[in-house]
Protein backbone atom coordinates (compact mmCIF):
# COMPACT_ATOMS: atom_id res chain seq x y z
CA UNK A 1 0.00 0.00 0.00
CA UNK A 2 1.03 3.55 -0.74
CA UNK A 3 2.39 5.71 1.96
CA UNK A 4 -0.27 8.14 3.27
CA UNK A 5 0.81 10.87 5.95
CA UNK A 6 -1.77 11.19 8.64
CA UNK A 7 -1.97 14.52 9.46
CA UNK A 8 -4.10 16.28 12.12
CA UNK A 9 -6.12 19.37 10.58
CA UNK A 10 -7.88 21.37 13.19
CA UNK A 11 -11.00 23.71 12.73
CA UNK A 12 -10.06 26.23 15.49
CA UNK A 13 -7.47 28.67 15.33
CA UNK A 14 -6.02 30.99 18.00
CA UNK A 15 -7.06 34.46 18.30
CA UNK A 16 -4.02 36.83 17.24
CA UNK A 17 -3.39 39.43 19.94
CA UNK A 18 -1.23 42.68 19.63
CA UNK A 19 0.18 44.01 22.56
CA UNK A 20 1.71 47.55 22.43
CA UNK A 21 1.88 50.24 19.98
CA UNK A 22 3.39 51.96 16.94
CA UNK A 23 6.72 49.58 16.20
CA UNK A 24 7.63 48.21 19.27
CA UNK A 25 3.83 46.41 19.02
CA UNK A 26 4.26 42.45 19.06
CA UNK A 27 1.56 40.12 17.83
CA UNK A 28 1.11 36.97 19.96
CA UNK A 29 -1.15 33.60 18.97
CA UNK A 30 -2.37 32.94 15.07
CA UNK A 31 -1.39 29.46 14.93
CA UNK A 32 -4.07 26.43 13.94
CA UNK A 33 -1.94 23.57 14.92
CA UNK A 34 -0.42 22.47 18.39
CA UNK A 35 2.71 24.70 19.18
CA UNK A 36 5.51 23.70 16.41
CA UNK A 37 3.89 21.40 14.26
CA UNK A 38 2.23 23.59 11.88
CA UNK A 39 3.26 24.83 8.11
CA UNK A 40 2.63 28.55 9.71
CA UNK A 41 5.38 29.93 11.95
CA UNK A 42 4.69 29.45 15.38
CA UNK A 43 6.96 32.19 17.07
CA UNK A 44 6.61 32.61 21.05
CA UNK A 45 7.37 36.10 22.30
CA UNK A 46 9.89 35.98 25.37
CA UNK A 47 9.53 38.58 28.03
CA UNK A 48 11.69 40.03 30.81
CA UNK A 49 10.02 39.85 34.60
CA UNK A 50 11.02 42.91 36.69
CA UNK A 51 9.49 44.05 40.50
CA UNK A 52 9.73 47.13 42.28
CA UNK A 53 10.20 44.58 45.32
CA UNK A 54 13.43 42.80 44.91
CA UNK A 55 14.74 42.30 48.09
CA UNK A 56 14.29 38.35 48.14
CA UNK A 57 16.22 38.23 44.55
CA UNK A 58 18.77 35.89 44.72
CA UNK A 59 22.34 37.44 44.69
CA UNK A 60 23.32 36.77 41.59
CA UNK A 61 20.92 39.93 40.38
CA UNK A 62 22.82 42.32 42.49
CA UNK A 63 25.97 41.58 40.21
CA UNK A 64 23.86 41.84 37.26
CA UNK A 65 22.11 45.01 37.79
CA UNK A 66 23.90 46.64 40.66
CA UNK A 67 21.78 50.19 42.06
CA UNK A 68 19.25 49.55 39.04
CA UNK A 69 17.63 46.93 41.10
CA UNK A 70 16.32 49.51 43.20
CA UNK A 71 14.85 51.93 40.39
CA UNK A 72 12.35 49.94 38.83
CA UNK A 73 12.86 52.33 35.42
CA UNK A 74 16.25 52.09 35.07
CA UNK A 75 16.00 48.91 36.02
CA UNK A 76 13.62 48.04 33.09
CA UNK A 77 15.89 49.46 30.46
CA UNK A 78 19.25 47.33 31.84
CA UNK A 79 16.73 44.47 31.72
CA UNK A 80 15.71 44.84 27.81
CA UNK A 81 18.99 45.51 27.07
CA UNK A 82 21.04 43.02 29.06
CA UNK A 83 18.12 40.01 27.70
CA UNK A 84 17.20 41.76 23.94
CA UNK A 85 13.39 40.66 25.29
CA UNK A 86 10.29 40.98 23.40
CA UNK A 87 8.51 42.63 25.85
CA UNK A 88 8.89 43.73 29.53
CA UNK A 89 6.98 42.86 32.60
CA UNK A 90 6.85 44.76 36.46
CA UNK A 91 5.61 43.13 39.34
CA UNK A 92 3.77 45.91 41.63
CA UNK A 93 4.84 43.92 44.39
CA UNK A 94 5.13 46.44 46.82
CA UNK A 95 1.22 47.19 46.41
CA UNK A 96 0.75 43.89 48.46
CA UNK A 97 -1.74 44.80 51.93
CA UNK A 98 0.59 42.13 53.84
CA UNK A 99 3.45 43.38 52.26
CA UNK A 100 5.16 47.36 51.79
CA UNK A 101 1.17 48.20 51.14
CA UNK A 102 2.10 51.15 48.91
CA UNK A 103 -0.03 53.27 47.60
CA UNK A 104 -2.20 52.62 44.28
CA UNK A 105 -0.92 56.28 43.27
CA UNK A 106 3.00 55.48 44.04
CA UNK A 107 2.50 52.16 42.30
CA UNK A 108 0.81 53.39 39.06
CA UNK A 109 3.56 56.03 38.88
CA UNK A 110 6.19 53.18 39.11
CA UNK A 111 4.63 51.26 36.08
CA UNK A 112 4.24 54.79 34.26
CA UNK A 113 8.07 55.32 34.59
CA UNK A 114 8.73 51.93 33.30
CA UNK A 115 6.52 52.34 30.44
CA UNK A 116 8.43 55.38 29.14
CA UNK A 117 12.02 53.74 29.61
CA UNK A 118 11.66 51.09 27.62
CA UNK A 119 10.66 50.50 23.96
CA UNK A 120 9.26 47.21 24.30
CA UNK A 121 5.44 46.54 25.09
CA UNK A 122 4.38 46.17 28.79
CA UNK A 123 2.56 43.87 30.96
CA UNK A 124 1.97 44.88 34.14
CA UNK A 125 1.44 42.19 37.20
CA UNK A 126 -0.16 43.14 39.91
CA UNK A 127 0.45 42.35 43.47
CA UNK A 128 -1.83 39.26 43.84
CA UNK A 129 -3.94 40.54 46.27
CA UNK A 130 -7.62 40.43 44.79
CA UNK A 131 -9.15 43.61 46.04
CA UNK A 132 -5.69 45.71 45.91
CA UNK A 133 -5.02 44.44 42.48
CA UNK A 134 -8.59 45.30 41.45
CA UNK A 135 -7.61 49.33 42.35
CA UNK A 136 -4.41 49.06 40.89
CA UNK A 137 -5.24 47.82 37.52
CA UNK A 138 -7.74 49.70 37.13
CA UNK A 139 -5.66 52.78 37.69
CA UNK A 140 -2.80 51.81 35.98
CA UNK A 141 -5.05 50.92 32.82
CA UNK A 142 -6.52 54.52 32.93
CA UNK A 143 -2.93 55.82 33.45
CA UNK A 144 -1.26 54.25 30.36
CA UNK A 145 -4.47 54.98 28.50
CA UNK A 146 -3.25 54.01 24.78
CA UNK A 147 -0.37 51.93 25.55
CA UNK A 148 -2.14 48.53 25.29
CA UNK A 149 -0.55 47.32 28.06
CA UNK A 150 -1.34 43.59 29.20
CA UNK A 151 -3.17 44.01 32.44
CA UNK A 152 -1.89 40.89 34.29
CA UNK A 153 -4.44 39.60 35.44
CA UNK A 154 -7.76 39.20 36.34
CA UNK A 155 -9.38 36.94 38.51
CA UNK A 156 -12.87 35.28 39.88
CA UNK A 157 -12.89 38.07 42.27
CA UNK A 158 -11.64 41.28 40.27
CA UNK A 159 -12.77 40.42 36.84
CA UNK A 160 -15.67 43.02 36.56
CA UNK A 161 -13.24 45.62 37.40
CA UNK A 162 -10.43 44.79 35.49
CA UNK A 163 -12.59 43.88 32.66
CA UNK A 164 -14.28 46.83 32.61
CA UNK A 165 -11.54 49.35 32.99
CA UNK A 166 -8.95 47.47 30.84
CA UNK A 167 -10.82 45.93 28.22
CA UNK A 168 -13.04 47.93 27.65
CA UNK A 169 -12.64 51.85 28.80
CA UNK A 170 -8.92 52.14 28.72
CA UNK A 171 -8.56 49.92 25.48
CA UNK A 172 -5.84 47.48 27.42
CA UNK A 173 -5.49 44.03 27.08
CA UNK A 174 -6.78 41.80 30.04
CA UNK A 175 -5.31 38.41 31.32
CA UNK A 176 -7.31 36.10 32.82
CA UNK A 177 -5.80 33.74 35.46
CA UNK A 178 -6.80 30.57 36.25
CA UNK A 179 -4.27 29.01 38.39
CA UNK A 180 -3.85 25.33 36.60
CA UNK A 181 -8.01 24.96 36.40
CA UNK A 182 -9.07 24.21 32.93
CA UNK A 183 -12.58 24.69 33.71
CA UNK A 184 -11.97 28.09 35.08
CA UNK A 185 -10.01 29.27 32.00
CA UNK A 186 -13.19 28.66 30.44
CA UNK A 187 -14.96 29.99 32.78
CA UNK A 188 -13.55 33.60 33.36
CA UNK A 189 -12.87 33.73 29.45
CA UNK A 190 -17.09 33.29 29.09
CA UNK A 191 -17.15 35.80 32.27
CA UNK A 192 -15.27 38.23 30.40
CA UNK A 193 -16.72 38.03 27.28
CA UNK A 194 -20.06 38.19 28.63
CA UNK A 195 -19.12 41.72 30.51
CA UNK A 196 -17.86 43.28 27.04
CA UNK A 197 -14.02 42.37 26.70
CA UNK A 198 -13.62 41.45 23.07
CA UNK A 199 -11.91 37.55 22.63
CA UNK A 200 -8.89 39.58 20.61
CA UNK A 201 -8.16 41.76 23.98
CA UNK A 202 -8.25 38.53 26.18
CA UNK A 203 -5.11 36.84 27.51
CA UNK A 204 -5.13 33.43 29.27
CA UNK A 205 -2.47 33.29 32.45
CA UNK A 206 -3.35 29.91 32.95
CA UNK A 207 -0.81 29.84 35.44
CA UNK A 208 2.82 27.28 35.82
CA UNK A 209 4.48 25.52 38.35
CA UNK A 210 8.18 25.10 38.46
CA UNK A 211 9.59 22.00 36.70
CA UNK A 212 9.74 19.20 38.72
CA UNK A 213 6.99 20.74 40.99
CA UNK A 214 3.70 19.10 39.35
CA UNK A 215 4.19 20.12 35.93
CA UNK A 216 2.94 17.65 34.51
CA UNK A 217 -0.34 19.14 35.79
CA UNK A 218 0.50 22.43 33.90
CA UNK A 219 1.55 19.93 30.56
CA UNK A 220 -2.11 18.26 30.68
CA UNK A 221 -3.96 21.50 31.30
CA UNK A 222 -2.36 23.37 28.57
CA UNK A 223 -3.02 20.14 26.26
CA UNK A 224 -6.37 20.04 27.09
CA UNK A 225 -6.98 24.04 26.52
CA UNK A 226 -5.19 24.19 23.24
CA UNK A 227 -7.35 20.83 21.86
CA UNK A 228 -10.43 22.19 22.80
CA UNK A 229 -9.62 25.41 21.10
CA UNK A 230 -8.22 24.24 18.08
CA UNK A 231 -9.70 20.35 17.85
CA UNK A 232 -13.15 21.19 18.86
CA UNK A 233 -12.76 24.86 17.97
CA UNK A 234 -14.12 26.17 21.46
CA UNK A 235 -14.21 29.84 21.08
CA UNK A 236 -13.75 30.84 25.03
CA UNK A 237 -10.53 28.99 24.76
CA UNK A 238 -8.84 30.27 21.40
CA UNK A 239 -6.95 33.06 23.59
CA UNK A 240 -3.24 33.23 23.72
CA UNK A 241 -1.50 31.90 26.70
CA UNK A 242 1.08 33.76 28.47
CA UNK A 243 3.06 32.65 31.23
CA UNK A 244 5.29 34.18 33.56
CA UNK A 245 7.15 30.90 35.03
CA UNK A 246 9.79 33.47 37.45
CA UNK A 247 8.30 33.82 40.55
CA UNK A 248 7.74 29.56 40.40
CA UNK A 249 11.09 29.16 39.35
CA UNK A 250 12.95 31.25 41.21
CA UNK A 251 11.23 30.35 44.20
CA UNK A 252 12.16 26.71 44.27
CA UNK A 253 15.15 25.39 46.54
CA UNK A 254 16.93 24.46 43.81
CA UNK A 255 17.12 27.98 42.90
CA UNK A 256 17.10 29.59 46.36
CA UNK A 257 19.72 27.72 47.83
CA UNK A 258 22.79 29.15 48.01
CA UNK A 259 26.45 27.98 47.79
CA UNK A 260 26.74 28.16 51.54
CA UNK A 261 23.81 26.18 51.93
CA UNK A 262 24.53 23.53 49.23
CA UNK A 263 27.89 23.26 48.18
CA UNK A 264 27.66 19.92 46.31
CA UNK A 265 24.30 21.80 43.85
CA UNK A 266 27.16 24.28 42.70
CA UNK A 267 26.81 27.75 41.39
CA UNK A 268 23.56 29.38 42.13
CA UNK A 269 23.40 31.26 39.34
CA UNK A 270 23.55 28.36 36.72
CA UNK A 271 20.96 26.30 38.98
CA UNK A 272 18.34 29.39 38.63
CA UNK A 273 18.65 29.81 35.50
CA UNK A 274 18.58 26.58 34.83
CA UNK A 275 15.75 26.00 36.77
CA UNK A 276 14.03 28.68 34.74
CA UNK A 277 15.01 27.65 31.70
CA UNK A 278 13.49 24.13 31.64
CA UNK A 279 10.34 25.54 33.08
CA UNK A 280 10.28 28.24 30.48
CA UNK A 281 10.90 25.60 27.54
CA UNK A 282 8.68 23.04 28.94
CA UNK A 283 5.63 25.64 28.79
CA UNK A 284 6.54 26.74 25.33
CA UNK A 285 6.39 23.29 23.57
CA UNK A 286 3.33 23.30 25.82
CA UNK A 287 1.77 26.07 24.14
CA UNK A 288 2.26 29.31 25.60
CA UNK A 289 2.46 31.94 23.50
CA UNK A 290 4.36 34.38 25.42
CA UNK A 291 6.78 33.71 28.18
CA UNK A 292 7.98 35.64 30.98
CA UNK A 293 11.60 34.79 32.78
CA UNK A 294 13.79 36.91 35.22
CA UNK A 295 17.22 36.37 34.22
CA UNK A 296 18.46 37.83 30.74
CA UNK A 297 20.68 34.27 30.27
CA UNK A 298 17.10 32.41 30.37
CA UNK A 299 15.49 35.00 28.00
CA UNK A 300 18.14 34.72 25.69
CA UNK A 301 18.11 30.83 25.54
CA UNK A 302 14.76 30.39 25.32
CA UNK A 303 14.65 32.83 22.20
CA UNK A 304 17.41 30.64 21.20
CA UNK A 305 15.61 27.36 21.35
CA UNK A 306 11.92 29.05 19.79
CA UNK A 307 14.13 29.56 16.83
CA UNK A 308 16.15 26.61 16.51
CA UNK A 309 12.76 24.54 16.67
CA UNK A 310 11.59 27.02 14.08
CA UNK A 311 14.59 26.33 12.06
CA UNK B 1 -14.78 12.79 20.16
CA UNK B 2 -15.79 16.23 18.43
CA UNK B 3 -18.90 17.96 19.95
CA UNK B 4 -22.13 16.90 18.69
CA UNK B 5 -23.47 18.64 15.41
CA UNK B 6 -26.53 19.60 15.53
CA UNK B 7 -28.80 20.58 12.57
CA UNK B 8 -31.49 22.72 12.66
CA UNK B 9 -34.64 21.91 10.87
CA UNK B 10 -37.11 24.52 11.14
CA UNK B 11 -36.27 26.24 7.40
CA UNK B 12 -38.68 23.31 6.04
CA UNK B 13 -41.56 24.12 3.48
CA UNK B 14 -44.01 22.11 5.32
CA UNK B 15 -43.78 25.42 7.25
CA UNK B 16 -47.01 27.16 5.80
CA UNK B 17 -45.24 30.57 6.56
CA UNK B 18 -41.71 29.41 4.95
CA UNK B 19 -43.80 27.65 1.81
CA UNK B 20 -45.03 31.18 1.25
CA UNK B 21 -41.53 32.80 1.69
CA UNK B 22 -40.26 30.54 -0.71
CA UNK B 23 -42.40 31.20 -2.89
CA UNK B 24 -42.81 35.20 -2.87
CA UNK B 25 -38.16 35.31 -2.89
CA UNK B 26 -39.72 36.84 0.65
CA UNK B 27 -35.98 37.01 2.89
CA UNK B 28 -37.70 38.09 6.23
CA UNK B 29 -39.66 34.50 7.71
CA UNK B 30 -36.84 32.32 6.86
CA UNK B 31 -33.77 35.11 8.03
CA UNK B 32 -35.80 34.90 11.22
CA UNK B 33 -35.70 31.02 11.81
CA UNK B 34 -32.44 30.88 10.91
CA UNK B 35 -31.35 33.33 12.82
CA UNK B 36 -33.58 31.61 15.93
CA UNK B 37 -31.93 28.22 15.32
CA UNK B 38 -28.53 29.66 15.41
CA UNK B 39 -28.71 31.46 18.58
CA UNK B 40 -30.50 28.41 20.25
CA UNK B 41 -27.08 26.79 19.41
CA UNK B 42 -27.53 24.98 15.76
CA UNK B 43 -24.33 24.11 14.03
CA UNK B 44 -25.65 23.22 10.54
CA UNK B 45 -29.18 24.64 9.22
CA UNK B 46 -31.53 22.44 7.37
CA UNK B 47 -32.55 24.28 4.19
CA UNK B 48 -35.82 22.14 2.90
CA UNK B 49 -37.46 23.52 -0.65
CA UNK B 50 -39.66 20.73 -0.87
CA UNK B 51 -40.01 18.54 -3.89
CA UNK B 52 -38.92 21.69 -6.03
CA UNK B 53 -39.91 20.41 -9.20
CA UNK B 54 -40.39 23.74 -10.99
CA UNK B 55 -37.67 26.28 -10.22
CA UNK B 56 -36.03 24.13 -7.53
CA UNK B 57 -32.32 25.13 -8.75
CA UNK B 58 -32.75 28.72 -9.03
CA UNK B 59 -34.80 28.57 -5.44
CA UNK B 60 -32.04 26.27 -3.90
CA UNK B 61 -29.78 28.93 -5.01
CA UNK B 62 -31.57 31.90 -3.50
CA UNK B 63 -31.50 30.44 -0.38
CA UNK B 64 -28.50 29.35 -0.13
CA UNK B 65 -26.47 32.75 -0.22
CA UNK B 66 -29.30 34.17 1.28
CA UNK B 67 -28.68 32.66 4.27
CA UNK B 68 -24.68 32.35 4.01
CA UNK B 69 -24.65 36.14 3.26
CA UNK B 70 -26.61 37.11 5.88
CA UNK B 71 -24.74 34.54 9.11
CA UNK B 72 -21.18 34.06 8.22
CA UNK B 73 -21.36 31.71 5.71
CA UNK B 74 -23.48 29.38 8.04
CA UNK B 75 -22.74 25.48 6.88
CA UNK B 76 -26.25 24.16 5.13
CA UNK B 77 -27.93 21.04 4.28
CA UNK B 78 -29.28 21.22 1.07
CA UNK B 79 -32.62 19.12 1.52
CA UNK B 80 -34.67 18.20 -1.63
CA UNK B 81 -36.31 15.40 -4.38
CA UNK B 82 -34.40 17.76 -7.01
CA UNK B 83 -31.20 16.56 -7.52
CA UNK B 84 -30.08 19.44 -9.93
CA UNK B 85 -31.13 22.05 -7.19
CA UNK B 86 -29.02 20.64 -5.02
CA UNK B 87 -26.13 20.48 -7.37
CA UNK B 88 -26.93 24.05 -8.12
CA UNK B 89 -26.64 24.90 -4.39
CA UNK B 90 -23.55 23.66 -3.84
CA UNK B 91 -22.43 25.62 -7.21
CA UNK B 92 -22.90 28.49 -5.05
CA UNK B 93 -22.27 27.05 -1.40
CA UNK B 94 -19.11 28.65 0.64
CA UNK B 95 -17.43 26.37 2.46
CA UNK B 96 -15.84 28.41 4.76
CA UNK B 97 -17.70 26.92 7.55
CA UNK B 98 -18.11 23.44 6.62
CA UNK B 99 -18.47 21.09 4.09
CA UNK B 100 -22.18 21.02 2.46
CA UNK B 101 -24.66 18.48 3.21
CA UNK B 102 -26.68 16.59 0.71
CA UNK B 103 -29.92 15.54 2.58
CA UNK B 104 -30.33 12.59 1.53
CA UNK B 105 -29.14 9.51 0.02
CA UNK B 106 -30.98 5.86 0.96
CA UNK B 107 -30.11 2.42 -0.06
CA UNK B 108 -33.00 2.53 -2.70
CA UNK B 109 -34.31 4.86 -4.98
CA UNK B 110 -31.75 7.70 -3.86
CA UNK B 111 -28.80 5.99 -4.04
CA UNK B 112 -27.76 7.94 -6.14
CA UNK B 113 -27.38 11.23 -4.16
CA UNK B 114 -24.39 9.53 -2.41
CA UNK B 115 -22.88 9.67 -6.10
CA UNK B 116 -23.96 13.43 -6.25
CA UNK B 117 -22.17 13.96 -2.65
CA UNK B 118 -19.08 12.38 -4.16
CA UNK B 119 -19.04 14.23 -7.03
CA UNK B 120 -19.00 17.80 -5.31
CA UNK B 121 -16.50 16.82 -2.49
CA UNK B 122 -20.16 17.43 0.07
CA UNK B 123 -20.84 15.31 2.61
CA UNK B 124 -24.09 13.05 2.74
CA UNK B 125 -27.21 11.51 5.00
CA UNK B 126 -27.56 8.09 4.11
CA UNK B 127 -30.72 6.77 5.17
CA UNK B 128 -30.19 2.79 6.42
CA UNK B 129 -33.13 1.96 4.66
CA UNK B 130 -34.33 0.96 0.97
CA UNK B 131 -37.85 1.72 1.12
CA UNK B 132 -39.59 2.49 4.06
CA UNK B 133 -38.35 1.65 8.08
CA UNK B 134 -35.84 -0.97 7.72
CA UNK B 135 -37.30 -4.30 9.42
CA UNK B 136 -34.14 -5.01 12.03
CA UNK B 137 -30.88 -3.63 12.58
CA UNK B 138 -29.45 -7.01 9.94
CA UNK B 139 -31.12 -4.65 7.46
CA UNK B 140 -30.03 -1.56 8.64
CA UNK B 141 -26.02 -2.45 8.81
CA UNK B 142 -26.40 -4.23 5.44
CA UNK B 143 -27.85 -0.90 3.72
CA UNK B 144 -25.34 0.96 5.19
CA UNK B 145 -22.17 -1.23 4.25
CA UNK B 146 -24.20 -0.49 0.76
CA UNK B 147 -24.15 3.29 0.93
CA UNK B 148 -20.64 3.16 2.63
CA UNK B 149 -18.96 1.12 -0.05
CA UNK B 150 -21.14 3.26 -3.05
CA UNK B 151 -19.45 6.37 -1.13
CA UNK B 152 -15.83 5.29 -0.91
CA UNK B 153 -16.03 3.44 -4.91
CA UNK B 154 -16.82 7.44 -5.69
CA UNK B 155 -13.44 8.31 -3.54
CA UNK B 156 -15.46 9.93 -0.33
CA UNK B 157 -14.03 10.13 3.30
CA UNK B 158 -16.01 7.10 5.19
CA UNK B 159 -16.60 10.44 7.88
CA UNK B 160 -18.15 12.31 4.86
CA UNK B 161 -21.44 9.84 5.29
CA UNK B 162 -23.60 10.66 8.16
CA UNK B 163 -25.98 7.28 8.78
CA UNK B 164 -29.04 8.08 9.88
CA UNK B 165 -30.48 4.68 11.45
CA UNK B 166 -34.06 5.64 11.22
CA UNK B 167 -35.65 6.83 14.82
CA UNK B 168 -39.45 5.03 15.17
CA UNK B 169 -41.86 6.66 16.60
CA UNK B 170 -42.26 5.96 20.49
CA UNK B 171 -46.44 5.62 19.85
CA UNK B 172 -47.32 2.57 18.61
CA UNK B 173 -43.72 0.87 17.80
CA UNK B 174 -41.66 1.80 21.05
CA UNK B 175 -40.32 -1.76 20.92
CA UNK B 176 -38.55 -1.28 18.39
CA UNK B 177 -36.45 2.11 19.77
CA UNK B 178 -34.13 0.02 21.52
CA UNK B 179 -32.81 -1.64 18.11
CA UNK B 180 -32.51 2.16 16.67
CA UNK B 181 -29.75 2.81 19.77
CA UNK B 182 -28.16 -0.67 19.01
CA UNK B 183 -27.63 -0.08 15.54
CA UNK B 184 -25.88 3.42 16.45
CA UNK B 185 -23.80 1.55 18.75
CA UNK B 186 -23.05 -0.78 15.64
CA UNK B 187 -22.37 1.92 13.25
CA UNK B 188 -19.79 3.58 15.52
CA UNK B 189 -17.62 0.69 16.23
CA UNK B 190 -17.57 0.75 12.36
CA UNK B 191 -15.89 4.15 13.11
CA UNK B 192 -19.10 6.18 11.15
CA UNK B 193 -20.81 9.11 12.06
CA UNK B 194 -24.28 9.17 12.90
CA UNK B 195 -27.33 11.58 12.38
CA UNK B 196 -31.17 11.35 12.56
CA UNK B 197 -34.39 13.10 12.78
CA UNK B 198 -34.95 12.81 16.17
CA UNK B 199 -38.44 14.40 16.53
CA UNK B 200 -39.99 11.71 14.89
CA UNK B 201 -39.75 10.14 17.78
CA UNK B 202 -42.10 12.46 19.37
CA UNK B 203 -44.17 12.33 16.91
CA UNK B 204 -47.99 12.40 17.58
CA UNK B 205 -47.15 12.95 22.09
CA UNK B 206 -48.65 15.99 23.51
CA UNK B 207 -46.62 19.21 23.00
CA UNK B 208 -45.24 19.05 26.57
CA UNK B 209 -44.01 15.48 26.49
CA UNK B 210 -42.37 15.90 23.54
CA UNK B 211 -38.88 18.05 24.61
CA UNK B 212 -38.82 14.99 27.62
CA UNK B 213 -38.97 12.27 25.05
CA UNK B 214 -36.43 13.83 22.61
CA UNK B 215 -33.82 14.49 25.28
CA UNK B 216 -33.80 11.63 27.05
CA UNK B 217 -33.60 9.96 23.65
CA UNK B 218 -30.51 11.96 22.48
CA UNK B 219 -29.09 11.26 26.13
CA UNK B 220 -29.34 7.48 25.62
CA UNK B 221 -27.93 8.41 21.52
CA UNK B 222 -25.08 9.71 22.37
CA UNK B 223 -24.09 7.63 25.34
CA UNK B 224 -24.42 4.74 21.86
CA UNK B 225 -21.97 7.13 19.89
CA UNK B 226 -24.68 9.02 18.42
CA UNK B 227 -23.10 12.08 16.83
CA UNK B 228 -25.44 14.61 15.19
CA UNK B 229 -29.27 14.95 14.83
CA UNK B 230 -31.52 17.05 12.85
CA UNK B 231 -33.78 18.84 15.34
CA UNK B 232 -35.26 21.69 16.35
CA UNK B 233 -32.99 23.73 18.48
CA UNK B 234 -35.66 26.29 19.55
CA UNK B 235 -36.60 23.38 22.03
CA UNK B 236 -34.65 24.28 25.01
CA UNK B 237 -34.60 21.07 26.81
CA UNK B 238 -32.93 19.26 24.26
CA UNK B 239 -30.50 21.86 23.71
CA UNK B 240 -29.23 21.83 27.39
CA UNK B 241 -29.89 17.78 27.39
CA UNK B 242 -26.92 17.63 24.47
CA UNK B 243 -24.40 20.55 26.16
CA UNK B 244 -24.61 18.14 29.57
CA UNK B 245 -24.36 15.13 27.51
CA UNK B 246 -21.37 16.20 25.79
CA UNK B 247 -19.39 17.95 29.06
CA UNK B 248 -20.31 13.76 30.21
CA UNK B 249 -18.89 12.82 26.88
CA UNK B 250 -15.71 14.99 27.36
CA UNK B 251 -16.61 16.25 24.08
CA UNK B 252 -16.67 19.93 25.22
CA UNK B 253 -14.77 21.51 28.35
CA UNK B 254 -16.78 22.12 31.18
CA UNK B 255 -17.27 25.22 32.98
CA UNK B 256 -20.00 26.69 35.46
CA UNK B 257 -21.18 29.36 32.58
CA UNK B 258 -21.40 26.46 29.53
CA UNK B 259 -25.35 26.93 28.95
CA UNK B 260 -24.61 31.00 28.56
CA UNK B 261 -21.62 31.06 25.61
Amino acid sequence: MPYKKAEQKFSGKINVCEIGVGDAAISIGGENSLPFLGTEGFKTAVGIAISDTTDEWADCFKALYGDDLKNPAALAKAAVEKSGADFLLVKLESADPNGADASVESCVATAVAVEAAIDVPLVVEGCKNGEKDAKLLEEVAKALEGKNVVLFSAVEDNYKTIGAAGGMAYGQKVSAESAVDINLAKQLNILLTQLGVKSKDIIMDVGTAAAGYGFEYVASTMDRIRLAGLGQNDESLQMPIMTNVSNEAWGVKEAVSTIEDAPEWGDQEARGIGMEVATASACVVGGSNAIIVRHPESAKTVKALVAGIIG
Amino acid sequence: MSKFMVIGERIHCISPAIRQAFADRNPEPILLRAKEQLDAGADYLDLNIGPAEKGGEELMQWGVKLLQENFDNVPIALDTANMKAIEAGIQVYNRSKGKPIVNSADAGDRIEYVDLAAANDAMVIALCSKEGVPGSNDERIAYCSELLERGMERGMEPTDLLFDPLFIVIKGMQDQLGDVLEAIQMITDMGLLTTGGLSNVSNGAPKHIRPLLDSATVAMAMQCGFSSAIVNPCDKRLMETIVACDIIKNNILYADSVLEF
